[in-house]
Parts: C-alpha cells; sequence; structure tokens
C-alpha cells in the first residue's frame, strides 16, 4: 500500500483527507508536530507528500526544500495561496504538482495518481474495460461483444465508461453529467438524453439491446 | 497675468504714489517753484514712475511663467516645491516656505491614506486565504452525504466561494503589479479552468458549453484571464434564456487572438449596454433577476486593464450576448 503523508496544520482538513485517502486505498500518515518534519519524513519514508505552503512557524517553500534534501520523495504543495507567482516559484523548488484550495475531491485524487504513477513509474492503467461480455477499449474508442466491433464518440465512450467502472451500481444522471464535465465535456440533460439514445442503439447493433437500464427516477445501471 | 490684472492688483499703491506726487507739486507750488520747473519734473518722473511699474509687471510675469513650466513639466506635480529655483525676494521665500509645509502635510495624510489602503488590502488577502481553509474542510466533509445533499451543499460552497475570489481579485486591482504573472498559456487551459469553478452554477442551471478552437496559445496571468472568463459565464448562466448554450470560440485576429464568448441569453437593452462595465451598474435584468451585484464586469474591466486585455460586449435583446476578449500580441505586453 503507498504511503502518503499529510503536512497540514488545519485538524478538520487534516482528519478529513486522511479518511478520504484511506478509503480510496492509501495508507495516510498525519504529521501533528512541524517542528521536525523532514526528520519525521526520513523515518517514515512515504511515498508521496501533500504539504501546505501555510503551515505554522516555517515557510512551506522552505520546508519543501529541506524535504527533498532529506529523502527523494514527490511533493504536491496544497495551498490556498493562488498566485501565479507562488506556484511558479513551488514548482522551481522541486515541487511535483500544485492544488489551490479549495480543491474538488476527484481533482486531488487525479493528481495524486498522476504523481504516484509518474514517481514509480508503474505503467498506464490499462485501457480496457470489461463488463460481463462487453468490453470497452478507451484507447481505440470502441466497443465490443461477441465479435463485433463498434465505433463510440466521446461522449458515448465517456459515459459508457462510467457506467462500466460502477458496473452494477445505479449512477444517476447528475453523476453521469458530473463525471463528462471532469473530462471536459461539457453537457446538459436533453444532450445527455440523446448520447444515450444513440449509445443504446450502439449496443444493440452488438446483441446487447438491454444491457444499460433505466431506473426510473434513480438513474442508470448496467 | 495681464497688464490691465496687473495695475488694478496695484491701484491703492499707483492712486497713492499719483497722489503724493500732487501734493509735492501743489507743495513747490506754493513755496514759489516755476510752473517750467514742475513740468521738468514730471517730464522727468512719469515715465519713470511707469518704467518701475512696467518692469516690475514683466519680471513678475517671466517669474510665473517659468515656475508655470516647471510645474507643467513635472510628472509628479506634488514634487512642485522641491523643484523651483531658489526664491529671489523674501516675500517669494516665505511664500515657497509655507507651500511647502502644506505639501508636506498633505504627502502625510496621502501616505497615511495609502498604508491604511495597503494594510486593508493585506487583511482581506489573508482573510480569503482563511477562509478557503474551512470551505476545503467542508468540501471533503460533503463526500460522505449521499448525492442529492451532497450536490446542493456543494453548489452553495461553489456561490461562497466565487463571492469569495471576487473579494481577492477586488482586493488585487488595487495594486495588481504584485500578482501579475505574464506567461504563455493555453486558451483551452483558462477555459477548463473557468468552467471548473464555476461548473456548478453551469449545471444547475442546464447550460450547454460547447468549445470551438481553443488550440491558441496567449500571453496573459491564467488566473487573472480564468477568473475573467468566470464572471463571463457566471452573467451568462445568471441571465439564461430557454435551452441556454453558451460558446467560447477563438480566432485569431492579426498578431492577437480573440476568444469570443456567446450566449443565447435574455441579452441586454441596448441603452444599458454603455454602462454595464460602471461600478455598481446592475441593470433592468439585474433588477428583475435580483442576485446582481454589480460588480463582475467593473471588475474584469479593470483587470483587464492591467493585462491589456481587449473586453468588448455586444447583445440583442432576447437573441443573447457576445463578449469578445482580445488577448495582445506578445511583443506588446513588455511594457507590463
Amino acid at each position: 500500500m503507498q504511503k502518503i503523508m499529510i503536512v497540514e496544520d488545519d485538524p478538520a482538513i487534516r482528519e478529513e483527507l486522511a479518511l478520504l485517502l484511506e478509503n480510496e486505498g492509501y495508507a495516510s500518515l498525519v504529521v501533528t508536530e512541524f517542528t521536525d518534519v523532514p526528520g519525521q519524513a526520513a523515518w517514515e519514508r512515504p511515498d508521496l507528500i501533500l504539504l501546505d505552503i501555510g503551515l505554522p512557524g516555517r515557510d512551506g517553500f522552505s520546508l519543501c526544500a529541506a524535504l527533498r534534501k532529506a529523502i527523494p520523495v514527490p511533493v504536491i504543495f496544497v495551498t490556498s495561496r493562488d498566485a501565479g507567482v507562488d506556484e511558479v516559484r513551488a514548482l522551481s523548488l522541486g515541487g511535483d504538482d500544485y492544488i489551490t484550495k479549495p480543491y474538488s475531491v476527484p481533482v486531488l485524487l487525479a493528481r495524486v495518481k498522476a504523481v504516484l504513477r509518474r514517481s514509480s513509474g508503474e505503467p498506464e492503467p490499462s485501457d480496457v474495460l470489461d463488463a460481463g461480455e462487453l468490453r470497452l477499449s478507451l484507447t481505440k474508442g470502441t466497443a465490443s461483444a461477441g465479435g463485433r466491433t463498434v465505433e463510440l464518440t466521446r461522449n458515448e465512450l465517456q459515459i459508457l465508461a462510467c457506467l462500466m467502472t460502477h458496473a452494477g451500481q445505479i449512477v444517476s444522471r447528475a453523476d453521469l453529467i458530473d463525471t463528462l464535465w471532469d473530462h471536459q465535456i461539457y453537457i446538459d440533460d436533453n444532450t445527455l438524453s440523446v448520447n444515450m439514445t444513440r449509445l443504446r442503439g450502439k449496443l444493440a447493433e452488438l446483441g446487447l439491446p438491454d444491457a444499460i437500464k433505466t431506473r426510473r427516477g434513480m438513474g442508470y445501471q448496467l | 497675468m495681464t497688464l490691465r490684472k496687473f495695475l488694478s492688483d496695484r491701484l491703492f499703491r499707483i492712486t497713492a504714489q499719483l497722489l503724493c506726487a500732487a501734493v509735492a507739486a501743489l507743495f513747490l507750488r506754493a513755496t514759489g517753484t516755476q510752473p517750467g520747473v514742475l513740468a521738468i519734473l514730471a517730464a522727468v518722473f512719469l515715465p519713470a514712475f511707469c518704467a518701475a511699474h512696467l518692469s516690475a509687471f514683466f519680471s513678475q510675469r517671466a517669474r510665473l511663467r517659468e515656475l508655470e513650466s516647471i510645474l507643467d513639466g513635472l510628472d509628479q506635480k506634488y514634487l512642485f516645491t522641491e523643484c523651483v529655483p531658489p526664491p529671489k525676494t523674501l516675500y517669494e521665500r516665505r511664500l515657497f516656505d509655507l507651500t511647502r509645509r502644506a505639501g508636506r502635510a498633505m504627502t502625510g495624510a496621502v501616505s497615511d491614506a495609502q498604508a491604511s489602503q495597503r494594510e486593508y488590502r493585506e487583511y482581506v488577502e489573508q482573510w480569503v486565504h482563511e477562509i478557503k481553509a474551512p470551505i476545503t474542510a467542508a468540501r471533503l466533509i460533503c463526500r460522505d452525504l449521499d448525492g442529492e445533499t451532497r450536490r446542493k451543499l456543494t453548489a452553495e460552497l461553489a456561490q461562497v466561494e466565487a463571492h469569495v475570489e471576487r473579494a481577492l481579485f477586488y482586493a488585487r486591482a488595487e495594486s495588481p503589479e504584485q500578482d501579475c504573472l505574464l506567461r504563455q498559456v493555453e486558451l483551452e487551459k483558462i477555459a477548463a479552468q473557468a468552467i471548473e469553478n464555476h461548473r456548478a452554477l453551469l449545471i444547475q442551471n442546464g447550460i450547454q458549453m460547447k468549445t470551438e478552437g481553443l488550440d491558441a496559445v496567449v500571453y496573459t496571468d491564467e488566473k487573472w484571464a480564468a477568473f475573467i472568463l468566470g464572471q463571463l459565464l457566471q452573467n451568462a448562466a445568471r441571465y439564461r434564456g430557454t435551452a441556454p448554450v453558451i460558446t467560447l470560440s477563438a480566432k485569431p485576429l492579426g498578431k492577437q487572438t480573440q476568444l469570443i464568448v456567446h450566449d443565447n441569453g435574455i441579452g441586454i437593452p441596448a441603452h444599458e449596454l454603455p454602462r454595464v462595465f460602471d461600478r455598481g451598474f446592475t441593470g433592468s435584468n439585474g433588477r428583475t433577476r435580483g442576485n446582481s451585484t454589480g460588480m463582475g464586469l467593473y471588475l474584469c474591466k479593470k483587470l483587464a486593464g492591467f493585462l491589456d486585455l481587449g473586453l468588448a460586449i455586444t447583445s440583442m435583446e432576447g437573441k443573447g450576448t457576445t463578449v469578445a476578449l482580445t488577448f495582445s500580441a506578445k511583443e506588446n505586453l513588455t511594457k507590463l
């Protein structure tokens, strides 16, 4: 399990963040004493450090330099200072990424995942999703089942991917729209319906006409 | 200064002098001086008297012109007393002293005002950074809630953030050079950031966002540009029509790049259009739909001015509004 060290002086954020990361399958390590953070990091050897710039006593920028000296670990700056100048300074001091508060949870998790993947040299995650006999290739943008293959548009691809990662669960329309917006597809409710109809048509071509079930008043289920 | 004004200013002195001359003439006549001698005296003294006054007039006028041209040449007019040539007369010296004292008091008052404004700005910035911690915590806590409540609370939090952002940029607009960082940015990134910041509002209002050709690169401050674009998106969402669509598109304009923000909302009445950038102007739309502060576009204009960013708005009532943001070419920005 990958260990993430949280250096943050606000107790509420610290605890919630630890909880969130543990739910996501990371081991979280909360720092409550800010006197010797590099020492603690060298001792605990985390895989990633989330570092708040506005710490009591010591400036996060100088702390980052000290941390980099102590152990070779990726650092993501998390800060409420959002001037461009701060970002440049943070990245030039060896920070691997820079997130400004208040961040949205998916954004934070995506950045954490990306930095961890980069630093551990892990391969890109598989680009193929499977659910039942349906197989979705994210890079090729195709869905296949029973030897037949159809090409999907960007929107259809993301809708299907979202349903397949939550296979068996009900995904509400609002959640679907949220996920699409995460991928810079800014659609509204009507467009979602149109895309959904087309997607169902394509799945029918694969011999899976009822793969996506509508759960009235709740959402969709694969 | 004209001769007439000069003379009327010296009217009392001249009258007194003429009176003295008349009394002296009467006295001399009474004591037996010949009228011919008196005439000679008058012929000598009158021109001398006129010449004295005229030379005073010309030297004063020249002096005033010199001082005026010094003042005109100064960028900082309040430095006038430091730059004047040394006073020529006792009277002038005392006058300069007085002006200098008044100027010093003024400089003190101005620097006090500037200091308190700076302190206020610093406080606002600090406050904004402090308020972001509880907002972040609230966002993280929201995650535990069920779908609908989470969405509603997230939308409210996004509103709080939008207000906080505006306060921050209002404070920053007072001394922009401190935070402005011009860099090469893709328009796409600016658009994505602005949309992300106001995503809850946009989704809630059922907005369909279209983006076209945003792969252009511009030179600007990413955060500021995203803030400005965000204000435009908020307006488009607030004054939406039925089946609202917002289109973001870019086109090159010589060496410049233009970002067009078009919506199919309710539009702005033509007679209100020239005033939409005024501070506190809410217009008839703002009054009927409420929730308008009249600050958004005012701030946009102010920040755009610092970024050398063109901001032009056109609108058709009932049809929609188009805002064109013109990003300067790189070489024009070196002066910033």
